[in-house]
């Protein structure tokens, strides 16, 4: 379904991917881990357009994305709930969730991707006419996930999903995560939380100063002797 | 008891007037950052184009505002496509933005006083002498009509920006652009509609102070100041603010005349803004971010 090969990218003189090839498979729950400005945001930002590639290329359903406008892969089918959340805090939570089916395709089903929305997350139908940015952090999360799922997405991109969330909401973030993928979601998942992603993923990439150092099946990389000692600290 | 009636309904109706002048410098600042210092030259210019259409071809000023609205929406898009787009984003653009719209007021400036002098002009309608009395009081028709134009004005626009797709993806990008591309909103779109919008609520304005006002091509400095100092004292960019700001603005002037001679009203304002910003930098209401 997605298919990177030797991407590069980077802010200014700052690059951040050495050259990442990764693929990602209809239906598969894909997560890609390392520590803290290896290059994972930046990757997620290159697949939805908001970072320009410098080199390499992207393929989504085998049609080049390079030169695919970022407010036009929305329509493709590609979807990101950025690092956090970035919502629109003076808009309700109604409001986000609409304009995350801003979209033609996606406006006109807004009101079936509306009940599964509140359906996934009930807790937002009671708040619906509150101002996102004045929820907690938890249910911020909600929303991102809610408003990327309004625009019907093939691919499911998440950005550390469950970055500073109480411990009740980390375990409901995978919960919800391990639904949309059971339900046949494509997921592209990037975590700190390496041992809960690779529980519930099928496959994983290690990335390291922008380059993927280690690929394999969620088996693998946890039962990876150098995975173990380097992120788990086993 | 019965001055102060009078003086209260005026201050309401000028706040009216003001909260629609204010309104288009306050969209723009609130979606791209940017002070549009040009906005006084569109008043100004807009004001030409009533009196032009009203001396040459007996149109009615408040005939005119679909062509305003039409011509300076126009007109705002074309300033955004040809040269505010190249300014750098963010704060490095700040100083950049600000010299480049004077210039745009400049131009616009000088170019009403190429085409029509420096001579002060004024729209006579049959109706402009006209008043009704209430309660004693009388008051122009034209004011009346100016406060029901921009009230209406006002309550499309906040409907515009709470009820339509296009509105909300306006409030969106004032507030993280990133995340409307993110959801498919075309963000450079939202930015031509803004300014262009912008641009024609200034035109309206232009209209509706052709109608108040005599008018020569330096008129329309003192309204960009007003609208500034209604846009700091509301909060930038709600709705609820802006009309507040002017109401203030308004009472401050009117009801300045039983303290400080007639000459020194439009200082009143200046006196305000400079408070205000030192004593609550956020607004009179404290709300900054376009909702």
């Amino acid at each position: 379904m997605l298919e990177v090969r030797d991407l590069e990218a980077g802010y200014g003189d700052a690059q951040a991917l050495f050259g990442i090839s990764l693929s990602v498979n209809a239906g598969e729950l894909v997560t890609l881990v390392g520590a803290n400005g290896a290059g994972k945001t930046t990757t997620l930002r290159a697949i939805a357009g908001i970072c320009r590639p410098a080199h390499g290329s992207l393929l989504f359903e085998g049609k080049p994305l390079n030169a695919v406008p970022a407010h036009h892969r929305a329509a493709l089918g590609i979807a990101l709930v950025p690092e956090g959340r970035e919502l629109w805090p003076q808009l309700t939570v109604l409001e986000n969730l609409e304009l995350g089916a801003f979209e033609r395709g996606a406006r006109s089903r807004r009101t079936q991707s509306l009940e599964k929305v509140f359906e996934l997350f009930p807790v937002l139908k009671e708040r619906a006419k509150q101002l996102a940015g004045s929820m907690s952090g938890g249910e911020q999360q909600m929303v991102a996930i809610g408003r990327a799922l309004m625009s019907r997405p093939r691919l499911l991109m998440m950005d550390e999903p469950s970055l500073g969330l109480a411990p009740v909401m980390v375990t409901h973030m995978f919960a919800i995560i391990r639904r949309l993928h059971a339900e046949g979601l494509t997921i592209l998942l990037v975590e700190q939380n390496l041992s809960r992603a690779l529980e519930i993923a099928d496959r994983g990439y290690v990335i390291e100063t922008g380059k993927v150092s280690l690929t394999g099946t969620a088996e693998e990389l946890l039962t990876n002797p150098a995975v173990r000692t380097a992120y788990l600290g086993i | 008891m019965r001055e102060v009636f009078t003086l209260a309904v005026s201050a309401v109706l000028l706040a009216g007037f003001y909260a629609a002048m204010a309104y288009g410098l306050g969209l723009i600042y609130g979606v791209l950052r940017i002070v549009n210092l040009a906005h006084g030259g569109i008043i100004m210019a807009a004001a030409y184009l009533t009196w032009q259409l009203f001396e040459r071809f007996g149109v009615d000023p408040y005939i005119a505002i679909p062509v305003a609205l039409v011509v300076f929406f126009a007109l705002g898009a074309g300033i955004y496509l040809g040269l505010v787009r190249f300014l750098p984003r963010g704060p490095a653009g700040a100083v950049q933005s600000l010299l480049l719209l004077f210039g745009v007021w400049l131009i616009i400036r000088n170019v009403a006083y190429l085409l029509f002098t420096g001579n002060e002009q004024a729209i006579h309608t049959s109706y402009a002498t006209r008043s009704v009395t209430v309660f004693g009081s009388s008051f122009s028709v034209t004011r009346i009509l100016v406060f029901a134009i921009a009230v209406v004005a006002l309550l499309l626009l906040h409907l515009l920006l709470t009820r339509t797709y296009l509105g909300k993806a306006i409030r969106a990008v004032a507030q993280n652009p990133d995340s409307c591309t993110l959801a498919g909103i075309d963000v450079e779109r939202v930015r031509i509609f803004t300014f262009g919008l912008g641009t024609a609520l200034a035109g309206l304005a232009g209209v509706l102070a052709s109608t108040l006002f005599a008018f020569n091509p330096s008129f329309g400095a003192a309204e960009l100041l007003k609208s500034f100092v209604i846009i700091v004292l509301g909060g930038l960019g709600s709705i609820v603010g802006i009309a507040l700001g002017a109401c203030v603005l308004a009472f401050a002037e009117v009801f300045s005349i039983y303290v400080v001679p007639p000459y020194l009203t439009s200082a009143v304002g200046f006196v305000l803004l400079v408070v205000v910003l030192v004593l609550r930098p956020g607004g009179l209401f404290g709300q900054r971010v376009l909702r």
